[in-house]
């Protein structure tokens, strides 16, 4: 090249060696630890891990209780789609339920499973109201209910973004065809949907079977892989290598339900061009689609209602006045609030370097003249990083860094998340950079910017929402996630999931909830304050 | 003058362009012709620095260039789609350059130029509120500021229609002319290229298939290519408005 690039170059470089250290070199260790048993190195603990009659009955506790979740998931979000796109129904009540489906990706997954104890449970808010427990939820109900809530908003985006884009005139066709009901709802939605359906089973398949949070409150004696993976590895007597080898086994599902996804993207049917037509009065349609989604959406609040409930009166059930003392409490007391401040203040750090890392490398597979093969390396890490879950890195992360001057620190719990969660803001960040004009760079050199000036003038300024959604993606996810913090958060580097996770073990679900409930207030007002900033933004380009 | 020398390009062991010769002299308007994926843009971008060339050499005014980059050959480019910056208003996209040269360009120069494109009334607008036209005037005047030594246009015709197109064109004889610019541009339709420039540059299958004055391309076209993707185009062009000007002529006599 007679442009030099050197920069990009430089970033490259960058980019690649913190996914060495942190992704690369832990992983291996991982496997390498697996390998490692009493005896020396061989094969001895996968076959002590694996005849261990716990570890099979857990991988296919697991394996069901994953796949009737995604099931269910997926179904209701096609539900609650198709009432959003196939239906008169009113504009408002669609955009509410646009936005309630979408409210519990704001809250750790641990949270939902203390939200159904105190629903459920025998003393449970909903078991008051009906007066009667409505099923047992520990074990089996509990994990379903758990995985169900924590996917479905999942589901319901995917699916709401394909159907966005079904060309609804093949209805018509279909129709003066002479198709029956039943065959034209095949024809012209199912059909285009298909794999979509499917990635969102495996997608929330691949959530249920690798989330900690949900199993450590309400898992009860129903183990499960993940619960299998943490007693291996901090439980009462912890086995670092057979907990290696569990961990290889929780990646082996992950990494096929990823290149099931990469596969069933070629399914996804592609329309030229998007039709609007007006759709068929039919008020018994609309009549049960409005009940249906509804009922869906007030079971899921049902649950949430305790998270406001439990925290704001004396001493749930026995004295229901209302009552801020728990807030005040938790206000008041400086090793629970400090935690929530501190954590702030490294969610921030957390999105700020997210950014920097996805926008270096989104820069430098989007925007530069390098070589196709090295671009490749940066899309390959981030379908690794999409495959590998959070408890994994997590444990990882264990392995490479314990003893070191990292052990403990802020610093190695930003940089697992920002490595954690690179995958999709990535994508985000290269889709919208390959959109912009290919020749600003070199337009702008010609008027004499270095490459660098361009980047802050040009390009950067046309980013600005991209940008945010990267910021705001990071943030709320470094907030709510738990798997694999839980393996490297120290006392001195608490954030408030693992808060969480001590205070139940100590009971204390006031302080539980009232920590939720800044989790999901905080995270409201972030995502509040940078949709409306993009908001505005778009407005005014427009 | 501008000089390439057994210039030759590939992509990827496919042969664009090979031994390509060619002396453009001072103040020249160059068309460069020819049939989609020929190479012409990689011919303007071989000019311009953007891409290096396999062998050969590019020398302006008895300075070798081959090795210069792209930013200190002092050449300019007009994107086909413009690649204005949408964050900055037109008149910051007019004075972008000045910012990292202010000596470029004077303010008077720049209001000159400002005025020879007919854009003092929208100096204020965002680009997105531009007409195709008017953006391919902000384009020129922004690459105009910087006082380029060669001025390349890749197809800065091809996105815009009718009236508009032959005011651009004017502009840009206007340019050249005025301020003695040499100017290539790229176009793949004949009528523009013969009617544009002092010469004429036919790229076919690698290399040059003539290079003259539009005159002598007409009247002694070197081979068949010529003849038939070229001239023939012309001629059916030319045949068609006879064809609509006979009718309105003839019923114009009937009317009488
Ligand atoms: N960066 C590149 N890498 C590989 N091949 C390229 C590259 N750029 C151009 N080519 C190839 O070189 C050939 C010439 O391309 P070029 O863009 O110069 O054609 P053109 O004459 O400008 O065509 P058009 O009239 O369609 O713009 C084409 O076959 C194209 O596929
Ligand atoms: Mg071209």
């Amino acid at each position: 090249m007679i442009r030099k690039e050197r920069e990009i170059k430089v970033i490259y470089v960058l980019v690649l060696a913190i996914f060495a250290v942190f992704l690369a070199v832990p992983i291996v260790r991982l496997l390498m630890e697996s390998f490692i048993g009493e005896a020396g190195a061989g094969i001895e603990n996968y076959v002590n891990v694996l005849t261990g009659k716990g570890f099979m009955k857990a991988l296919g506790n697991s394996v069901t209780v994953s796949v009737s979740s995604a099931l269910i998931s997926t179904l209701l979000a096609f539900f609650m789609t198709y009432s959003i796109q196939y239906t008169n129904l009113n504009k408002k009540f669609k955009t509410v339920i646009q936005t309630l489906a979408v409210l519990p990706m704001l809250l750790p997954t641990i949270t939902y499973g203390f939200a159904i104890i105190y629903s459920f449970g025998k003393q449970g808010l909903l078991t008051k109201l009906f007066g009667t427990q409505l099923f047992e939820i520990y074990g089996f109900n509990g994990l379903m209910f758990g995985y169900v809530i924590y996917t479905l908003p999942i589901s319901f985006m995917l699916i709401l973004n394909t159907m966005g884009f079904i060309d609804k005139k093949f209805m018509v066709v279909s129709r003066v065809m002479g198709d029956s009901p039943v065959q034209t709802f095949w024809q012209t939605i199912i059909r285009p949907l298909l794999g979509t359906l499917a990635a969102s089973f495996v997608q929330c398949f691949f959530l249920c079977f690798t989330d900690y949070g949900i199993p450590a409150s309400v898992g009860g004696e129903y183990d499960v892989v993940a619960t299998v993976l943490y007693n291996e590895m901090l439980g009462s007597i912890p086995n670092f290598n057979r907990g290696a080898v569990v961990a290889m086994m929780m990646l082996i599902p992950s990494v096929i339900s990823i290149a099931l996804l990469k596969y069933l993207e070629r399914y996804n049917m592609r329309y030229n061009r998007i039709s609007q037509i007006e759709l068929k009065k039919n008020p018994v349609r609309d009549g049960v689609c409005a009940v249906g989604s509804s009922l869906i959406l007030l079971s899921v609040l049902a649950i949430f209602a305790v998270i406001f409930v439990v925290p704001l009166v004396q001493e749930w059930p026995y004295q229901v006045n209302f009552t801020l003392e728990h807030v005040q409490a938790v206000l008041n007391d400086q090793s629970l609030f400090g935690v929530y401040q501190n954590s702030i203040f490294f969610f921030f750090c957390t999105a700020l370097i997210g950014l920097l890392v996805t926008y270096g490398a989104a820069l430098a597979t989007a925007r530069s003249g390098l070589n196709g093969k090295l671009k490749g390396v940066i899309d390959a890490i981030a379908l690794v990083t999409n495959t590998i879950p959070g408890m994994v890195i997590g444990i990882a992360f264990m392995f490479i860094f314990s003893g070191t001057a990292l052990q403990n620190t802020f610093f190695l719990i930003i940089l697992c998340n920002v490595v954690h969660f690179f995958s999709t803001p990535y994508l985000m960040m290269r889709n919208s950079l390959s959109k912009l004009n290919s020749s600003w760079e070199t337009t702008a050199s010609l008027m004499g910017d270095t490459w660098i000036k361009t980047i802050v003038r040009i390009v950067t300024p046309n980013m600005t929402s991209t940008l945010l959604e990267v910021f705001s993606y990071y943030f709320v996810n470094a907030m709510v996630t738990v798997s694999a913090v839980i393996f490297i958060a120290g006392a001195r580097t608490m954030v408030i999931t693992t808060k969480i996770k001590e205070l139940q073990y100590y009971t204390k679900f006031n302080e539980v909830f009232v920590l939720s409930l800044f989790i999901l207030g905080t995270n409201l007002i972030v995502k509040g304050i940078l949709g409306y900033v993009i908001k505005r933004k778009e407005k005014k380009e427009n | 003058m501008l000089e390439l020398k057994h210039v030759k390009k590939s992509y990827d062991n496919v042969t664009i362009l090979e031994d390509i010769n060619l002396q453009i002299k001072d103040g020249e308007i160059v068309s460069i012709l020819g049939p989609s994926g020929c190479g012409k843009t990689t011919l303007l971008n071989l000019v311009l620095g953007l891409t290096p060339a396999d062998s050969g050499q590019i020398i302006f005014d008895g300075k070798d260039m081959t090795n210069v980059p792209m930013e200190e050959r002092g050449f300019n480019i007009v994107f086909q789609d413009y690649a204005l910056f949408p964050n900055l208003n037109v008149y910051k996209n007019i004075t972008y350059g000045l910012k990292n040269k202010p000596e470029i360009s004077t303010k008077e120069e720049v209001d000159e130029f400002i005025e020879l494109l007919g854009l003092k009334e929208h100096l204020n607008k965002k680009i997105e509120q531009l007409s195709g036209g008017q953006k391919q005037r902000v384009a020129l005047a922004r690459t105009m500021v910087m006082k380029p030594k060669i001025l390349l246009l890749d197809e800065p015709l091809s996105a815009l229609d009718g009236v508009i197109k032959e005011s651009i064109k004017q502009k840009i004889k206007e340019i050249a002319r005025d301020f003695h610019l040499t100017t290539i541009i790229v176009t793949h339709d004949p009528e523009e290229a013969l009617t544009l420039s002092d010469k004429v540059l036919i790229v076919n299958k690698g290399g040059i298939s003539q290079y003259g004055a539009p005159q002598e391309i007409i009247t002694a076209p070197q081979n068949n290519f010529l003849k038939e993707f070229i001239l023939n185009q012309l001629e059916i062009k030319r045949n068609n408005i006879f064809a609509l000007f006979q009718q309105d002529i003839t019923r114009k006599v009937q009317a009488v």
